[in-house]
C-alpha cells in the first residue's frame, strides 16, 4: 500500500495532535468561556458576562503587575539571548561539541527551588557577593539592594532560563549551512559581518521564537519573583493563582488568564513588526517540494 | 518437565484446599455477619490518605499504631489552607480520607463548600469532655445542626518573633517602626494571622473580621508603615525561618511559637513575645470529606491524633498547644511553659478564635476585598 507524504505525515503527526487537542484546545476553551461566567462564593454560575474582562482591565494593581510582569519578561528574554546567541554560534559553528551543550543543560537537573534558595545565599546581606566586595574593599558595609529587588529576580531568572534558551537558538542556527557563511567570507565580508547579514537574517524567525518562548515562561513566572524580589516581585501570574486558590473566582483568574494571553501575542506581532521594519527579520519564501 | 506428583505433594495439595475451603467459608461468613460482630466494623487498616501541615502528619508519632493496625499513611502536605481549598472546591471530590483546616475557613468549609462530613462521635472516644479543654469541646466553630464536623486538634498563638542578641525586645509591634528596624522585618503572607492584626494596629481589632470597606482601606493604610519597614513579604513561617538565619531579618511582625523552635535547630537564637496590643489565637482541626473512602480508619487515626499521648508527643515537636487537658502533665517544661495551661479559657476569651470576612456582604468588605487589598498592598 502505497500511502502520500501527506497521508504519512498526518498519521505520524496524530497522537500528538489528538493529545494536544484534548489535554490543551478543549481545556483552553473551557477556561475561555468560563471567562465570561460569573462566580458566587466559589461557585462558578454559568452566565456571559463581560465583567471579569473589564474588572480586570480597570484595576490599578492588575495593570501594575502585569506591567512588572512583562518588564520582567522582556529583560530575563533579551540578556537571555544576547548570552545564548554566541554559545549557540560556538557550538553549532566552531566546536559542533556535544558534550558541551550536556553541561550547559546539566543545570537543569537542580531543583528549581534549590536554585533560588542559591541565588539567595549568594546575594544575601551575609552572602557570598556581599562578602567577597568587603574583602576587596570595594563596599565598606554589606550592600542590602542585591536582593529582594529586580536584580535578584532577573540574575536568578536569566540562570534558569539561559539553557533552555541556547537549545532554541542552536536550533535555529542548525539550520543555516556553514557553506553559506564560507560564500560570504569569500565574497570579501568579515566574521562580523557574516553574523549580521547572513547568519542573523536566516535565524531571525527562530531567534524571535526563542526570545518569546523565553518571554512567556518568565512572565507566567511567580514563584522567582515573590521570593527574591520583595515588594518588586508581584506579577500577574499571583493574582491569577489567588483567583483560582484563594477567593475561588475561576472566572476572574480565567480572564486574566486571557488578558495575559493577549498580550503576549500583541507583543510578539509588535517585535515581529519591528523586526522587518528594521530589516533584522527577513520573511522566508515557502519551497514547494519541487523547488520551484 | 512435567511434575511427577508424590504422596507428599498429593496430600500437601489436599491440605491446601481443605485451608483454602476453610479460609473461603470464614470469608464469606465474615462478609455476611461481618456488620453484626462486635468491634467488626472498628477494624482500622489498609490505605489512608490525608492533607496535613508539614510536622503534623503524626509520621513518627503514629508508627507504632501504623504497623499493629496494617495502615499506610499517604500524606500530601499543606504550605497553606488554601491548598486544602482549592482541591476541595474543584469539581471532583479529592481522593483523602481526612485533612486539617484552620478554623477561620470553618463557615467556608462546613456552609459553603459543604466538604466536611458530619462525624459519629462514638467512633471517637477520645473526643470526650474528661479529655478535651472546655474551649474545644463541642463548641460551635466546629459544630452545626447538632453534629460535629471538626475535630480540634492543636492550637496556639501567632505574635511577634526577634531576635534577641540582635534587638531590644519590642513591647509594642509600633516598636518595629523604629529606625533599627528598617528594612530588617518580615511579615508573612499568612492572611490568618496578618488580617486580624492589621486591623487591631488600626484600631479595629474587636471589629475583625466585620469590617467596612473604609476600615478595611483605613486598616491597610496604616499597615503600609511596616511594609514600609519590612525586608521582605515571606510566602511561608519556613521561609520566615530561614531569612532569620540568614541574618536578612530580625524580626517577623506576627509569627507564632514554633518558629523560635526551627531557628534554635540552625543555631540562631529567638524570642517570641505577645507585645501590648495583644496575640492572635489559632486551632487546626481534623475534618472527613463526605467521599471518604477509608471512613473507619480515618476515624481511629482522628482518634488517636487527640489521645493524650499523642498530643504530647506532637506538639512538643511543633511547639504548639494540646486541645487535651490529660496531654498536659505528659508534656516536658518547656512545651508546658508555652502557654498557661492553668487558663486556657482565659486565653481564648482575651483572643477569641476568628473567621475570615463573609464572602458575601453588603454592609462590610467581603473576603474577595480583602484578598484584593492584600494584592495590593504585597504590591507595593
Amino acid at each position: 500500500m502505497n500511502l502520500s507524504r501527506t497521508k504519512i505525515g498526518a498519521i505520524l503527526a496524530a497522537p500528538t495532535v489528538v493529545y494536544m487537542v484534548i489535554f490543551f484546545v478543549v481545556p483552553s476553551l473551557i477556561l475561555f468561556s468560563y471567562s465570561f461566567w460569573s462566580s458566587e462564593s466559589y461557585r462558578v454560575v454559568p452566565d456571559f458576562v463581560f465583567t471579569n474582562y473589564l474588572d480586570s482591565l480597570h484595576s490599578a494593581v492588575f495593570w501594575k503587575v502585569t506591567i512588572n510582569a512583562v518588564r520582567i519578561g522582556l529583560t530575563t528574554a533579551a540578556i537571555s539571548l544576547v548570552l545564548a546567541v554566541p554559545v549557540g554560534y560556538y557550538l553549532v559553528y566552531v566546536s559542533r561539541s556535544q558534550t558541551m551543550l550536556y553541561l550547559i543543560l546539566i543545570t537543569w537537573f537542580s531543583s528549581y527551588l534549590v536554585r533560588i534558595y542559591a541565588w539567595r545565599t549568594l546575594l544575601g546581606t551575609n552572602g557570598v557577593l556581599n562578602a567577597v566586595l568587603l574583602q576587596l574593599g570595594i563596599v565598606d558595609h554589606p550592600v542590602d539592594a542585591f536582593l529582594f529587588s529586580s536584580f535578584a529576580v532577573t540574575i536568578t531568572l536569566v540562570h534558569i532560563y539561559l539553557p533552555f534558551c541556547i537549545l532554541l537558538v542552536t536550533s535555529s542556527l542548525s539550520e543555516i549551512k556553514p557553506d553559506l557563511i564560507d560564500a560570504a567570507r569569500d565574497l570579501g565580508t568579515s566574521s562580523l559581518g557574516a553574523f549580521f547579514r547572513v547568519i542573523a537574517p536566516n535565524a531571525a524567525n527562530g531567534l524571535a521564537g526563542a526570545f518569546m518562548l523565553t518571554f512567556i515562561l518568565v512572565a507566567g513566572d511567580y514563584v522567582t519573583p515573590q521570593m527574591l524580589g520583595g515588594s518588586s516581585g508581584q506579577t500577574t501570574g499571583l493574582l491569577i493563582a489567588d483567583q483560582f486558590r484563594k477567593t475561588g473566582n475561576w472566572p476572574l483568574g480565567a480572564a486574566q488568564a486571557f488578558v495575559m494571553f493577549v498580550i503576549s501575542i500583541a507583543l510578539y506581532f509588535i517585535l515581529v513588526s519591528l523586526g522587518r521594519a528594521t530589516g533584522l527579520i527577513v520573511k522566508r519564501r515557502t519551497i514547494n517540494p519541487k523547488g520551484i | 518437565m512435567r511434575k511427577i506428583w508424590s504422596t507428599e505433594d498429593i496430600l500437601q495439595l489436599h491440605l491446601s484446599r481443605r485451608v483454602f475451603l476453610g479460609g473461603a467459608t470464614a470469608l464469606a461468613g465474615g462478609v455476611a455477619l461481618g456488620p453484626f460482630l462486635p468491634g467488626s466494623a472498628h477494624a482500622a487498616g489498609g490505605d489512608l490518605q490525608i492533607m496535613a501541615w508539614e510536622g503534623w502528619e503524626l509520621s513518627d508519632e503514629l508508627a507504632d499504631w501504623r504497623t499493629k493496625n496494617g495502615v499506610n499513611v499517604e500524606v500530601s502536605a499543606i504550605g497553606n489552607q488554601d491548598d486544602v481549598t482549592s482541591k476541595f472546591s474543584s469539581g471532583n471530590p479529592p481522593p483523602f480520607d481526612a485533612a486539617e483546616y484552620n478554623q477561620g475557613y470553618s463557615d467556608l468549609y462546613i456552609d459553603v463548600l459543604k466538604i466536611t462530613k458530619p462525624l459519629d462521635k462514638a467512633k471517637i472516644p477520645n473526643y470526650s469532655k474528661e479529655n478535651l479543654f472546655d474551649v474545644f469541646y463541642d463548641k460551635p466553630t466546629w459544630y452545626r445542626d447538632g453534629k460535629l464536623h471538626g475535630v480540634p486538634y492543636a492550637w496556639g498563638l501567632n505574635a511577634l518573633v526577634y531576635a534577641p542578641d540582635k534587638v531590644e525586645k519590642p513591647a509594642s509591634y509600633t516598636d518595629l517602626l523604629k529606625p533599627e528596624f528598617k528594612g530588617k522585618i518580615a511579615i508573612v503572607d499568612d492572611t490568618l494571622a496578618t488580617w486580624p492584626l492589621a486591623a487591631t494596629l488600626a484600631g479595629f481589632g474587636s471589629k475583625f473580621p466585620h469590617l467596612t470597606k473604609d476600615e478595611m482601606a483605613s486598616t491597610f493604610e496604616n499597615l503600609v508603615k511596616y511594609r514600609d519597614q519590612a525586608r521582605v513579604i515571606s510566602l511561608t513561617y519556613g521561609d520566615a525561618v530561614s531569612l532569620m538565619v540568614s541574618g536578612e531579618v530580625v524580626a517577623v511582625l506576627i509569627g507564632w511559637t514554633g518558629i523560635p523552635v526551627e531557628t534554635a535547630k540552625q543555631g540562631l537564637k529567638t524570642e517570641y513575645t505577645i507585645p501590648k496590643e495583644g496575640a492572635t489565637t489559632w486551632c487546626d482541626a481534623w475534618f472527613m470529606p463526605p467521599s471518604v473512602d477509608n471512613e473507619e480508619t480515618s476515624y481511629k487515626f482522628i482518634n488517636e491524633a487527640i489521645s493524650p499521648e499523642i498530643q504530647a508527643k506532637v506538639v512538643t515537636r511543633n511547639a504548639a498547644g494540646v486541645v487535651s487537658s490529660k496531654a498536659v502533665e505528659l508534656l516536658p517544661p518547656e512545651t508546658k511553659a508555652l502557654f498557661d495551661y492553668s487558663d486556657v479559657n482565659g486565653i481564648f476569651k482575651a483572643a477569641p478564635l476568628l473567621g475570615i470576612p463573609p464572602l458575601k456582604s453588603a454592609e462590610h468588605a467581603t473576603y474577595a476585598d480583602w484578598v484584593a487589598a492584600w494584592n495590593e498592598f504585597k504590591a507595593g
